[in-house]
């Protein structure tokens, strides 16, 4: 009997003490808004964006906001199982950041809140560039968090040691792509001093690379269409893969790695970072996201510049954001839309911009001189870069997210057979040639959003 | 004297039986059986978990055996690694168990140096081995280096990445070698003197003595490693990502790929089962082999 009468006790106290613990999740003064705020990048950008995030508070006392920050993962597959997870479960947060490829599908599904109505009461259409505002037919459901595009950095120190002049700034007139191949075998060398093209060059043994791009879906499209091909049309049907122009992109970007040995080859996996081995003297110029230059900025003593990307026929340029996005199953939508008009503001999150993590949606940062000071006169934008990057954006393509499947595209057969090339074990031409049939069998061709 | 009606005491100890084990009951319930039925309806569906899943009956088996190319790799990748894997385990766990069994010097410090690597969570080790593998910086290509020898690509070439993540899996043997000391040291005495005593050499007693009376260990670690190598994951997920162009891409990363990356849960559900089908049946084809060479005490 004693030991019945015992277990009955354990068992009680257990379910009250749920009951407890159950109740204690209740807010605790009703006019308190907390939001939830889903954001990634580098560390960084984690320290630049709950800056932010507690500067909204600090505007705004009634309001709380909980960061939910998932660190960067450049191909976005981490952040959208988390995404999905959330979604499936009805646990997802009130505003934040959004993987483009996956906007399409998420906002056809009715998960974003619709902005067009908010937008016209704040006089917020004509203020920012066209191009931000992302909309699903004919309804807006998001916002590009910032302009961004591909850039090159180089390294000063290694430019002068090998005797390399400042490179052009000027989009329009940068090098061509084989004066740019020229200078990249310059600046290569082995631990015995050689160079590409030299008898006894060791291609084994080089201590310092030319160029290093970044080797993802975003990153390939300035090149591509800088050499006048195209991935997929704008439609999503049509295959413009095995168009000889972007067979020669993709052969002229994996010949760097293969045949002129300036720039290492990445595997799939993680490997040093280009930008670690940029600030150690081992790499003369890197290709990438314009938001790396965050990072740039806050290395001590590094003395790097910007150089308008190279040109196989004619200059190009990708808008290539993350969207910032309101979920529909908020319970605050009117603080929520508040915090989303922070973020965009340039006035309120100046930081996120001096600091080079992002560049501007709002028109005037561009058109007015005044503003456009603010966020390029200083230390962390190197000289240059408003002729290199920001005019660059007047010929920027926005990178195609509204074709259905694109990630399926890319993840199944895309990125296979680009690797396939950039390991040197098939040609562009072989590589390019089987894959765009595969696509255009693979029923995955839907047309766009 | 056989009552059909239980007594008052066999009921109550069967009451209070099914009491204490209602946690494992509920636990097995709702973690182990609810999930696998959830899991098996769903692989009927076409579900991207976004929108309403729709049904499509076996479908997805179907288009997974006739139009996912990946899907065959996936599983050529999985069982070249398992079957790479499993005997180099298990042998070089023996050969350390057999080293820790003897009477040389330092043993404890082996012990420790063998089964430390079991104890690194494998994300940790995985990001480690990255490090170690790298074509231009790993110590590993270091030290080939400096002998003059040619650097490897390890993880970066189609060849060596499924026998980089071998030497990753038998680096972490240190449960295999605990297990088969156990059984190495479960070996009665008499056994070993009657092989001396008959004039019998180390390769005897190995033979005749250790290798029977091991057998069940060595049956169960066989079994028990081959269904870990089967589910690999975790390696290919961190270091490799599947490639280089999918040469490493196991069967369960397959599986998250579709689940999680193209919203194909139906797909994802149905290759879990295919793979639950396949340990399955190479477990059964282990245990019926087995009687032929497994040796149990007190068997002729």
């Amino acid at each position: 009997m004693k030991s019945k009468f015992f277990v009955f006790i354990c068992i009680f106290v257990l379910i009250s003490s749920g009951f407890c613990f159950a109740n204690g999740q209740k807010e605790t003064s009703a006019d308190q808004v907390t939001l939830k705020y889903i954001y990634w990048g580098s560390p960084a950008e984690d320290a630049a964006v709950k800056q932010a995030l507690s500067d909204f508070e600090a505007a705004n006392p009634t309001i709380k906001v909980e960061p939910m920050y998932l660190p960067g993962d450049l191909d976005g597959s981490t952040y959208n199982a988390k995404m999905k997870a959330l979604a499936v479960s009805n646990t997802l947060p009130d505003v934040g950041y959004f993987r483009p490829e996956e906007f399409g599908n998420y906002a056809e599904n009715d998960y974003f809140l619709k902005l067009d109505d908010l937008m016209a009461r704040d006089g917020m259409g004509e203020s920012y560039l066209s191009q931000t505002w992302l909309k699903i037919k004919g309804n807006t459901y998001g916002a590009y968090t910032a302009a961004e595009c591909q850039v090159m950095w180089y390294n000063k120190k290694v430019l002068e040691e090998a005797g390399i002049p400042i490179p052009p700034t000027d989009y329009k007139n940068a090098w061509t792509w084989d004066e740019f191949v020229s200078v990249l075998k310059k600046i290569t060398v082995d631990s015995k001093g050689k160079h590409p093209g030299d008898a006894t060059f060791n291609a084994k043994d080089i201590v310092r690379y030319g160029v290093s791009y970044d080797l993802w879906s975003a990153m390939y499209y300035p090149s591509v269409w800088s050499n006048g091909g195209d991935i997929i049309g704008a439609d999503g049907k049509t295959v413009y893969i095995d168009k000889p122009e972007t067979i020669e992109a993709f052969q002229n970007l994996a010949d760097l790695m293969n045949v002129h040995h300036v720039m290492p080859r990445m595997s799939g996996g993680t490997n040093i970072s280009p930008l670690t081995m940029l600030a150690n003297n081992q790499l003369g110029f890197y290709v990438t996201g314009q938001w790396t230059l965050l990072d740039l900025g806050g290395m001590k003593d590094f003395d790097y510049g910007v150089a308008a990307l190279p040109i196989m026929k004619k200059p190009a340029q990708i808008y290539v954001s993350g969207v910032n996005v309101v979920f529909k199953a908020t319970k605050h939508p009117e603080e929520a839309w508040a915090l989303q008009k922070w973020m965009m503001d340039p006035s309120k999150t100046l930081d996120l911009y001096t600091s080079g993590l992002w560049m501007p949606t709002k028109k005037s940062y561009y058109t007015d001189e005044k503003d456009l000071a603010k966020w390029l006169n200083n230390d962390v934008h190197p000289q240059g870069f408003k002729e290199a990057v920001v005019d660059s954006m007047a010929v920027a393509i926005n990178e195609p997210i509204k074709i259905r499947n694109i990630n399926q595209i890319w993840g199944d057969y895309l990125n296979a057979a680009v690797e396939s090339i950039w390991i040197g074990e098939k040609t562009a031409q072989v590589a390019l040639t089987e894959v765009a049939e595969k696509v255009r069998k693979s029923g995955l061709l839907q047309g766009s959003y | 004297m056989a009552h059909s009606k239980l007594g008052f005491n066999e009921k109550r100890q069967t009451f209070w039986g099914w009491i204490l084990i209602s946690p494992l009951c509920l636990g097995l319930t709702l973690w182990v059986a609810f999930p696998m039925g959830l899991s098996f309806f769903t692989s009927l569906t076409k579900w991207d978990m976004l929108s309403k899943a729709q049904f499509v009956g076996f479908k997805n088996y179907i288009s997974i055996f006739t139009e996912d190319e990946l899907f065959l790799k996936s599983i050529r990748n999985t069982l070249y690694f398992t079957f790479l894997s499993v005997p180099l385990q298990m042998i070089t766990a023996l050969a350390g168990a057999l080293l820790l069994n003897s009477q040389v010097k330092g043993k404890r410090v082996f012990r420790t140096i063998f089964y430390l690597p079991s104890l690194i969570p494998l994300v940790v080790s995985s990001v480690m081995w990255l490090w170690l593998f790298n074509n231009q910086y790993g110590l590993i290509n270091y030290f080939l280096h400096s002998f003059g020898i040619n650097r490897i690509q390890w993880i970066d070439s189609k060849e060596m990445v499924i026998p980089s993540l071998t030497i990753m899996n038998v680096w972490n043997i240190g449960n295999v070698i605990i297990i088969f000391l156990a059984g190495l040291q479960g070996i009665p005495n008499d056994l070993m003197e009657a092989v001396d005593i008959d004039g019998g050499t180390y390769w005897h007693k190995f033979r005749y003595v250790m290798l029977p009376l091991l057998s069940p260990i060595i049956l169960y670690n066989m079994i028990v490693n081959m269904i870990k190598c089967l589910q690999l994951f975790v390696e290919p997920y961190i270091m490799t990502n599947g490639g280089p162009v999918n040469s490493s891409l196991s069967f369960v990363l397959h599986i998250y790929n579709n689940a999680f990356k193209y919203g194909k849960m139906g797909t994802a559900n149905a290759m879990a089962w295919v793979l639950f089908i396949l340990t399955m049946g190479i477990s059964l084809l282990i245990f019926k082999t087995s009687t032929l060479w497994t040796y149990y005490e007190g068997d002729k």
